[in-house]
């Protein structure tokens, strides 16, 4: 106990930290591009404490530039305790410091973690960390032109009215892209689950299963959008990261904005489009022949799906990207009509897409899909905060 | 056991009884020529009819094609998916009987277009898969049997559960009379529906021919929030939307009984205060020549399951007392209590002893399979659009009962009119709203 107190770790932990530290910068390297925002400089260590302990200290370096409080990151750990044979989320309410969930400044971070009281790890020395971090885009509390009607929210009877007073919420710049949902599946292993034959397809999708259950992009597919996923794909694709599906009202505010783009608390930052019709305005997407978002053809400069961020220009007023077009986007609402309630509950599909023609590429525009269905034209973005869409 | 009335049956021009007839005239494509479909309405139901023929080696889908632009590309991808070559994608669907290369009409439509839908493109020499139910109202559904025999044109219905195979053996056990005389049966549809939430009038959005989409009906100012389900001018309301599959097999299990003489109707908006024109709760007496067929009809009864995803491709049961589909018929030497959806057949002897159980699995494909061989060899198809007529001929008639206050209505087989109400034989016929009108003539 001497030792723990004065804080010079035993030569026990000393060789798990450093072991750590070399299996985590590996990782980040691996992963560090085609949308998780780059992590560098990572250190893990093994600390005694006062009280009891150890606990792990990971630190690293965030530098993206563009990380604000308007477009923070989000940070979320993940640790195997069979040197990487299974992985899980280390939850955000056990962890302390600057370092994790929304994290709205670049520079080092810190995050603390009594893991090993926590998970009763057996042999330390098989025990790796692994730190990701998405782009997101904050979207005040407040009201919004609520123009569409929403499937459901998480009330399967659709019998609550939707409320377009949002509590504070996250979402994601960009479409999940093919290389995270190839990171993922790489962690998660398995039978193959997450991943369908499809995904294989080199033009609309591009991820590669191999004998072992291991995944990989075909080379230049690693920043377009993630497709041939279902809903249960993306619910948990975004619970492996700790995110969720944003709502459909969400996702219309993302697009058009609040009221009042500060939010309703400061109102100094008025919308001067709140009923807008598309991200940038109200201009039609190929308005005098510029085109703003990857819809039907390939007079956009794409054939098929493009990388995302491609029409950042004509981002939302938060900077969301390919809120328009691309890739529908699953929603976590449902859709209950006359027939369905009770049966297999439709999921909300939000965006337009690649395929779908310009005026279908609005706020307003959704279709159904059974959570079940995959297909070319439809991805996803997490999305993290209290829910009061309904 | 023949619960037909054979006078009646044989009355029209060509009844049931050609069921098996082949027709003599008529495009037959070569066994090796693919089938060439076109599709109107991109809803669910439409992008899961282009799916399932795009996906079949002897038929292409060649056309897609909805008043809204916005439904085109969902499925328009599932069918790019399932076959090479993409199709066209038009907002007219007169564009798809303009081709002389398609064979086929696929009308997944709202119901107020079924009659019209079908009816133009019999004219343009198409064959017809239309779904259920037939049509909107009694008059356009004998037109639509007038259309399909004066062209010649297979119209089949989207009863599916017509070609299931438990559905004949289930038929075939009560024609061995192992239920005694069939005296009644029970046709159940018992649902949980939402309400409907009313917002304000909206501008017609971009991309959508919303005239088009309202066609015969009325062309009020547009509102989404307005279920179109609900609404009597473009509905035929919950029991022809959704009940008419159970009614359609309690029909056929009991050999195809034509016309009721009688309905007998009492039916409310109980719980769904929203807005809604059509009932929430249905009960219906139906008096047939030797039987009664009694329907039960409610959308505020959440405990009624529909036939679990589980048990409709297994073998297994629904929960026969809490089946929102299932039909139950009562004979004089037993009972049966029969399921949708692939929900299979359980039968009771005088004692009330369990004596035969038939598992069930759905009938889509084999109802599809069925269409495309009658495409090729001009056989009245299994759910044949006289069929679909006598099927959804009770919901009418249930519905205009309704409307005048649930009176008792007597109903005339040979004129297809009531005999005992004017008013309700002012319902036989809706109003068309120019250009979209079914002619008299067909």
């Amino acid at each position: 106990m001497g030792q723990r107190w004065s804080g010079q770790p035993s030569k026990e932990t000393m060789r798990c930290s450093v072991w750590l530290s070399l299996s985590i910068v590996v990782v980040l390297c691996h992963c560090s591009y085609c949308k998780w925002l780059e992590v560098n400089d990572l250190e893990v260590r093994q600390e005694p404490t006062e009280l009891g302990g150890p606990r792990i200290v990971v630190e690293y370096d965030i530098k993206d530039p563009n990380i604000s409080e308007a477009s923070p990151a989000y940070v979320f750990l993940r640790y195997s305790a069979d040197a990487g044979d299974t992985w899980r989320l280390i939850p955000m309410e056990s962890l302390r410091g600057s370092g994790f969930g929304i994290v709205a400044k670049p520079g080092q971070k810190k995050v603390i973690w009594w893991g090993t009281g926590q998970t009763s790890f057996a042999d330390l020395s098989l025990v790796e960390v692994r730190v990701r971090a998405v782009q997101m885009a904050r979207v005040p509390a407040g009201k919004f032109a609520l123009k569409s009607l929403p499937g459901g929210g998480r009330d399967e009877s659709g019998s609550i009215e939707p409320d377009p007073n949002l509590a504070p919420y996250y979402i994601a710049k960009y479409e999940t892209t093919i290389s995270m949902y190839a990171d993922y599946l790489n962690e998660i292993g398995g039978e193959g689950a997450g991943w369908n034959r499809r995904m294989s397809n080199p033009e609309r999708c591009g991820i590669i299963q191999h004998s072992n259950h291991t995944y990989s992009v075909k080379p230049g597919r690693e920043d377009f959008p993630v497709t041939y996923v279902s809903w249960y794909d993306a619910v948990a694709f975004l619970q492996w990261c700790g995110l969720r599906l944003p709502t459909e009202a969400e996702w219309e505010k993302a697009l058009r904005g609040g009221l009042h783009l500060d939010g309703d608390r400061v109102k100094k930052n008025p919308n001067p489009m709140p009923r807008r019709r598309y991200p940038w305005g109200d201009q039609d997407p190929n308005a005098g022949g510029l085109w703003r978002c990857n819809c039907d053809g390939d007079k956009d400069g794409f054939a098929y799906t493009a990388p995302v961020g491609s029409f950042s220009r004509f981002s939302s007023p938060y900077g969301v990207c390919d809120l328009a077009g691309n890739v529908g986007e699953w929603t976590l609402d449902w859709y209950s009509t006359s027939y369905h309630v009770g049966l297999d509950g439709f999921r909300m599909v939000r965006g337009g897409s690649w395929m779908a023609y310009p005026s279908a590429c609005d706020a307003i525009t959704g279709a159904t899909r059974l959570p079940l269905k995959e297909n070319s034209i439809m991805g996803f973005r997490g999305a993290t905060g209290p829910i009061k869409s309904r | 056991m023949n619960l037909v009335n054979r006078r009646e049956f044989m009355k029209r021009s060509v009844g049931l009884a050609a069921a098996l007839t082949v027709l003599p005239h008529g495009a037959i494509r070569a066994a090796n020529e693919k089938v060439i479909i076109g599709v109107m309405g991109l809803g669910g139901r439409g992008t899961y009819l282009a799916e399932k023929f795009a996906q079949r080696p002897d038929a292409e889908v060649a056309y897609l094609s909805d008043a809204n632009t916005r439904r085109f590309a969902r499925a328009r991808e599932v069918v790019e998916e399932a076959q090479d070559r993409k199709p066209k994608l038009v907002q007219d669907f007169r564009r798809i009987l303009d081709d002389g290369s398609v064979d086929v009409l696929i009308n997944a439509t709202p119901d107020h277009w079924h009659g019209l839908g079908t009816i133009m493109a019999c004219q343009a020499e198409k064959d017809v898969f239309v779904e259920k139910p037939l049509s909107h109202n009694i008059w356009e559904g004998r037109k639509m049997v007038e259309a399909a025999r004066k062209y010649k044109r297979v119209v089949q219905v989207g009863m599916q559960s017509r070609s299931a195979p438990y559905v004949k053996k289930a038929k075939d056990y009560i024609q061995s009379g192992k239920l005694g005389q069939v005296y009644l049966v029970r046709v159940y549809n018992m649902m949980q529906h939402p309400r409907q939430k009313p917002s304000p009038d909206q501008p017609v959005p971009q991309g959508f021919d919303y005239d088009m989409w309202c066609g015969p009906a009325p062309k009020p100012a547009y509102n989404p929030s307005r279920r179109w389900l609900n609404q009597w001018e473009y509905s035929c309301g919950p029991i022809a939307g959704d009940a008419v599959h159970q009614l359609d097999l309690a029909r056929f299990l009991v050999n195809d009984i034509p016309y009721p003489k009688t309905v007998s109707h009492v039916g409310a908006v109980y719980g769904l205060r929203d807005g809604r024109e059509t009932p929430d709760t249905q009960l219906a007496l139906f008096e047939y020549e030797r039987l009664t067929l009694m329907m039960e009809a409610t959308l505020w009864t959440p405990y009624m399951k529909k036939t679990p995803m589980g048990v409709r491709e297994s073998d297994k049961f629904p929960n026969w007392p809490f089946s929102s589909t299932k039909v139950e018929l009562l004979g004089t030497e037993g009972f049966m209590y029969f399921g949708r959806h692939g929900g299979g057949w359980q039968a009771y002897d005088s004692s009330g002893e369990l004596v035969r159980s038939e598992y069930g699995r759905q009938g889509d494909r084999e109802h599809q399979d069925n269409f495309i061989d009658c495409v090729r060899t001009r056989k009245r198809p299994n759910a044949d659009v006289e069929i679909g007529h006598y099927s959804v001929l009770p919901c009418h008639m249930a519905n205009i009962s309704y409307r005048l206050g649930n009176p008792k209505l007597e109903f005339d087989s040979q004129s297809e009119s009531f005999t005992n109400s004017d008013r309700a034989n002012k319902l036989i016929k809706r109003q068309y709203r120019k250009p979209w009108v079914v002619p008299e003539n067909v």
